[in-house]
């Protein structure tokens, strides 16, 4: 099964290089003094893409293991978490959101409860002073103080 | 011609630059040990932080200049006391600078690891002094073409040089250079692969892509890593860094030879410390190691790749300021950088910003100086930062990545395009994929597609102009016979291995 990976990939870029050629066909400009307009480098781009994936294809490296089970969960979770981190930024305020997914990050990497607690209390607080008070950096208390003030 | 450096020292002296390139280099250093991070993406997550200051160009550039010169002082440590290179460019100070700390002698190598790195990178500085300003005068003389087959040979270089895999190197480039035609089109005005998001109108943002590539792609690989229990390496004593006269002065000579060649190879677009270090090593190992101690610990196999390494990081300064073709993927980034102050490096920039230039390269000298005095007697302290655990240093790495993003834009579209790329960027690495060439890639797509352009605009469509003068067709020539040749060399090889 050596190269199944790269053989995959290689389908994708194709892929990739085809779409890249639909889109870039679309664009039309009514008149311009440029002979050659934003269509020709895209398609040169897809069709080098195009040349480079067929050759993958048939000369694909050796695969790597790719991440099951477990660790295929963790490395959701992380991103599940960092996408929460990012919807509740401006909602619940950087001290808050930061505090919280730091705690759990630091517990995904295998911290222990307590650590991971006083380690995302500390970063949260302490990064807070630091970006507000040296750095000059403002950043989002949150929409709910906002609208209860 | 030299004035610019003049300028360069009185901007690099005042009280604000010099704290800036002391604080970057110790930053630099800081974030250069850290596992699992090293000097690329030490620049990368620290890069935003350099805009939040609100500082003049110059003085952005400093402070990015520092902190590029100490990870690179910073990546090392990793390799002698842990065995773990922090990037492709310490791979060959593992190879005798781990022996040496498994003889107890962490300290003299650390110590002698600084002397080489600032012997590699003063050469270096002095070459680009020297030659830069040479090389602008030609650069002025390039057109379009000349400057469209100067890109196809930096690719063509970088593929053949760097990474192991030369045909995922070339598609990296190509992916970087489409992601970079995302936006209005400058040339007409058209939106080309925004998909109706306004968003995306001006392009996907440098420190936006950087950011995912690098710091978020580095969180997910790091949760891998600390599954693998296997990877827990025990850190060797440190013990006091002393390095004797006579330890160095054994080593000059291997250290010179390896600056040069680390300064040349730097220069060429595309190919970085990886290879320098590896070229400078195998040299050494051929001329000096008479009793075969390479490998087992060896003081010259340690300063040799470290001083060439070191000499290539700064070499690479040299496309960069001169042809606004960076060396490296880490030159990349700061040419990014000063892209995003609407600053184009090139060859007239040494006539019409010597403030920038000559401050650059004043901040050079300044931080190696700096770099050597902190790291002889607080190396051990430096070395501390490694056993840093990860659910430490991941919130850290986090936190880092959203601040620079979210005051960057106020926007959380970029907060999560950066997350996406971040996956994009994860799962590229899993394939294979190094990221220097998409950096690259990304910063020169708009580049290559204005010269082609405006080439073919001169000549109205005829593509005959692309290699019409002397100039062009030497650069084409080269890219050709950079691709061929170590694919040419390993036939030979193997047949002449058969023949045996």
């Amino acid at each position: 099964m050596s190269g199944a990976a790269d053989r995959v990939l290689s389908v994708l870029l194709l892929g990739l290089a085809a779409f890249i050629a639909v889109q870039a066909n679309q664009l039309d400009v009514p008149f311009s003094y440029d002979p050659v307009g934003p269509k020709a480098f895209p398609m040169l781009l897809s069709g080098i893409l195009g040349l480079l994936s067929v050759i993958l294809f048939f000369r694909p490296g050796p695969g790597g293991s790719w991440p099951r089970g477990p660790l295929l969960l963790r490395l959701i979770g992380v991103l599940v978490l960092l996408g929460l981190y990012a919807w509740f930024f401006t909602l619940a305020g950087y001290l808050i959101t930061t505090a919280i997914t730091a705690a759990v990050l630091a517990w995904l990497f295998n911290s222990g409860p307590v650590k991971a607690v006083i380690s995302g209390i500390l970063l949260s607080i302490g990064s807070y002073l630091l970006f507000t008070y040296a750095l000059g950096i403002t950043l989002p208390w949150g929409a709910w103080l906002t609208s209860a003030a | 011609m030299w004035d610019f450096l003049f300028q360069g020292f009185a901007v690099a002296v005042s009280p604000l630059n010099i704290a800036l390139v002391m604080g970057g280099a110790l930053l630099g250093t800081l974030f250069g040990a850290l596992p699992g991070i090293g000097p690329i993406n030490g620049i990368a997550i620290l890069m935003p932080l350099a805009y939040t200051l609100g500082l003049p160009p110059e003085s952005a550039l400093i402070l990015l200049a520092g902190i590029y010169c100490g990870s690179e002082y910073g990546g090392r440590m990793s390799s002698i006391l842990l065995n773990v290179p922090g990037d492709a460019g310490a791979v060959m100070t593992t190879l005798d600078g781990y022996p040496l700390a498994q003889k107890g002698l962490a300290g003299p190598a650390l110590g002698m690891s600084a002397i080489a790195s600032f012997v590699g990178s003063t050469l270096a500085i002095i070459g680009l002094t020297l030659f830069a300003p040479l090389l602008a005068m030609v650069a002025v003389k390039f057109g379009p073409a000349e400057f469209f087959a100067l890109m196809i040979f930096a690719f063509a270089s970088m593929s053949a040089m760097m990474g192991k895999d030369p045909l995922k190197t070339l598609i990296g480039a190509v992916l970087g250079i489409i992601i970079a035609t995302v936006g209005v089109d400058s040339g007409t005005g058209v939106l080309r692969f925004t998909f109706d998001m306004p968003e995306l109108y001006d392009g996907i943002d440098f420190v936006v892509l950087i950011i995912g590539m690098f710091a978020i792609s580095e969180i997910l690989l790091m949760l891998e890593h600390s599954f693998d229990k296997s990877s827990d390496k025990q850190m060797a004593p440190i013990g006091r860094v002393m390095v004797s006269m006579k330890e160095v002065l054994s080593c000059k000579w291997s250290m010179l030879r390896s600056g040069v060649i680390g300064f040349v190879i730097g220069v060429l677009p595309g190919t970085g410390a990886s290879v320098a270090s590896a070229v400078a090593y195998t040299t050494e190992k051929r001329v000096v190691d008479k009793e075969d101690t390479f490998g087992t610990g060896d003081m010259r196999g340690l300063a040799a790749p470290e001083a060439a390494n070191n000499a290539a990081a700064a070499g690479s300064f040299v496309p960069m300021l001169t042809l606004g073709i960076p060396g490296s993927g880490t030159t990349a980034i700061l040419l990014g950088a000063l892209m995003l102050y609407n600053i184009q490096p090139g060859p007239m920039m040494f006539s019409e910003q010597p403030v920038i230039v000559g401050g650059l390269i004043a901040s050079l000298y300044l931080g190696n100086l700096v770099l050597l005095a902190l790291n002889l007697p607080l190396a051990g302290v430096f070395a501390r930062v490694l056993t840093v655990p990860k659910w430490v240093l991941v919130p850290c790495i986090a936190m880092l990545a959203f601040v620079g993003v979210f005051q960057l834009h106020s926007d959380l579209h970029a907060i999560y395009l950066m997350l996406g790329i971040g996956i994009f960027g994860y799962l590229l690495r899993k394939f294979g994929f190094s990221l220097a060439p998409i950096v690259l890639g990304f910063v020169l797509g708009g580049l290559m597609e204005q010269n082609l352009r405006r080439a073919l605009a001169i000549s109205g469509g005829e593509t005959g102009i692309l290699w019409e003068s002397a100039l062009s067709i030497g650069l084409w020539i080269a890219a050709i016979i950079v691709m061929v040749a170590p694919w040419l060399l390993g036939r030979l090889k193997s047949k002449s291995a058969a023949a045996q």
